[in-house]
């Protein structure tokens, strides 16, 4: 069953609004695409839970050299300054998402609280989720970049 | 002016800092969570405080309703940056004791009216 449509809208503006305040980029939005089929090539994944009246995880994938792009800007530094630093800028930016995910919600009466980020960086890696759950995944461009907010929500 | 940044995030508090420093402030202690906001407090005399909500040990608000029990900060202004922002969010942190708050993701000119207004107090 596919995610409802106005709740990958409010991920799709909090994503956008995210990236334009705070990392100073625009994005390209693409299509949302609904199952569990196509998973991004991604180096860094970024996760916030939420639970309340619906529960799941925002998840953020990125390739560590998009990631250390976005780190890079937000800090206002050149991408080789960006060392250790990439991990908790993606968990903040992810925080973010939530975040704003969670406001636009609040503000259609629904109730929710959000876990503090989590970050995996790796090279041979995947996640994997119960399979009892609805997911969408958002693709964006930023440059030559692509990357992808996902929405997965359990069936309750 | 001095600061206190509590913020469980290396990245935020750098780009708070950085924007403090254009602000022309750069006397800034930092804290990455409310028990060690407490601890700074207790060696460094601040005119101002930045904090997050959601930080691990101890979390925003009850950072605040510490530093509300001390004497000496029982009325130093504190602005909350946070991305809990619903209304039942904002009345907890006044409640708490925050003079102020900024909602994530802010511009850096929001960022600067918010300080300048809690700086001018």
């Amino acid at each position: 069953m596919p995610v409802r449509t106005e709740l990958i809208e409010q991920l799709v503006r909090a994503t956008e609004e995210v990236f334009e305040t705070m990392v100073f980029r625009t994005l390209t939005t693409g299509a949302p695409i609904d199952g569990d089929a196509l998973r991004p090539r991604s180096n860094v994944v970024g996760l916030v839970g939420f639970g309340g009246t619906v529960s799941g995880l925002v998840a953020l994938y990125s390739t560590q050299e998009a990631a250390e792009e976005i780190a890079a800007s937000m800090l206002g530094v050149p991408r080789e300054e960006v060392n250790g630093e990439m991990p908790d800028a993606i968990g903040e930016v992810t925080n973010m998402i939530a975040g704003s995910f969670r406001l636009k919600l609040a503000e259609r009466g629904e109730t929710l609280a959000i876990s503090i980020p989590w970050v995996t960086v790796g090279s041979d890696f995947y996640t994997k989720y119960s399979s009892d759950v609805q997911r969408s995944m958002c693709p964006f461009r930023m440059g030559d970049s692509e990357i992808c907010v996902e929405l997965i929500l359990t069936r309750n | 002016m001095r600061f206190l940044v509590v913020d469980d995030s290396s990245t935020m508090r750098r780009i708070i800092v950085n924007t403090l420093g254009k602000l022309g402030y750069s006397h800034v202690v930092e804290a990455a969570n409310g028990r060690e906001g407490l601890d700074r407090l207790a060696t460094a005399d601040v005119d101002v405080i930045i904090t997050d909500w959601n930080m691990p040990e101890m979390n925003g608000i009850e950072f605040i309703r510490q530093v509300r029990t001390l004497e000496k900060t029982r009325e130093t202004p504190i602005l909350m940056v946070t991305t809990n922002a619903a209304k039942a969010d904002i009345v907890e942190a006044l409640r708490a004791g925050v003079n102020s708050y900024i909602v994530k993701p802010f511009t850096p000119d929001t960022f600067r009216e918010k300080i300048q207004a809690v700086t001018a107090r």
